[in-house]
């Protein structure tokens, strides 16, 4: 039964990591630099899922459960904006801005928490089968 | 030994392995809520309605051969439900066919798995409730001869 508690909070780390990865697209809407002060737009980034837990104690834990396999960079075309006075403007006058499209993101966010709130209440049942198991002995 | 024969006679070996099952099941649904969002994930269950006629088939033999209430209940080795020696019960979970696949090749139905987990639940409670009043039997006539 204990086993059964991990499985359920690898779901919320999932889905907890995946809102951290909304996060930080929603709050680099506008970044056109990288960390160096290179001009190098934000692409937007996507957590991958996988079943399965490789950070379960035991053999069998580790079949079931879920875990980001990877956070990835959304390879879809920067969008173009005309800035003809901005220092980083091509020749055409247009700077290439983050692709974060914010209602996606919002959508995506709705989504993580609902998927953790199903976490949540399947941990919640759980812990009223272990309650139950432990008032066989008393 | 007397507590031996007393833990593995009538409804208590039937009770144990339907708690053993609604856990085990419980890791599925746990599983699949967990995974609600993966991509090409195929939800995973061991149907309960196999699990009864497994269990009624060893019942049945067991009351054909002493009547019921005596001897330890035997239960079968299948693909599916298997008892370990330690006493575990093994599911081999299936993917049952059907369901809508969404766009990321994924199963999901949120409702269907609540609805399994909340049933699965009072199984568990039913179960652990009746092996609960066979326990304070038990203890009630400890107590009388003591």
């Amino acid at each position: 039964m204990y086993g059964t508690l991990d499985i359920s909070t690898s779901g919320m780390v999932a889905q907890r990591t995946r809102l951290d990865v909304i996060s930080a697209n929603i709050a680099n809407k506008g970044t056109l630099l990288d960390a160096q002060g290179q001009y190098s737009p934000y692409r937007r980034r996507i957590a991958y899922f996988a079943a399965g837990n490789p950070n379960a104690a035991s053999r069998g834990g580790q079949a079931l459960g879920v875990h980001v396999a990877e956070i990835g960079q959304d390879q879809s075309p920067l969008t173009l904006k005309y800035a003809p006075n901005s220092p980083y403007a091509d020749e055409a006058g247009y700077i290439r801005q983050p692709n974060v499209d914010t209602t996606t993101e919002q959508i995506d966010a709705m989504e993580a928490v609902r998927a953790y709130e199903a976490n949540v209440a399947a941990a919640e049942a759980t812990k009223q089968m272990l309650a139950q198991s432990l008032r066989l002995i008393t | 030994m007397l507590l031996d024969s007393i833990l593995s006679s009538g409804a208590l070996p039937s009770l144990e392995r339907s708690i053993r099952f609604a856990a085990g099941r419980q890791k599925l649904i746990a599983h699949n809520i967990a995974n609600i969002s993966t991509p090409n994930f195929q939800q995973k269950d061991v149907a309960p309605e196999d699990f009864q006629a497994w269990l009624s088939e060893a019942i049945q033999s067991l009351r054909k051969h002493t009547g019921g209430m005596h001897g330890p209940l035997r239960t079968q080795q299948t693909r599916q439900f298997r008892t370990l020696r330690n006493g575990t019960l093994e599911l081999d979970p299936q993917s049952p066919a059907g369901g809508v696949l969404a766009h990321d090749r994924n199963n999901r139905d949120l409702e269907q798995l609540m609805q399994d987990m909340t049933e699965n639940l009072g199984a568990y409670r039913l179960a652990t409730d009746l092996m609960r009043s066979q326990m304070d039997i038990l203890r009630v006539s400890i107590t009388q001869r003591v």
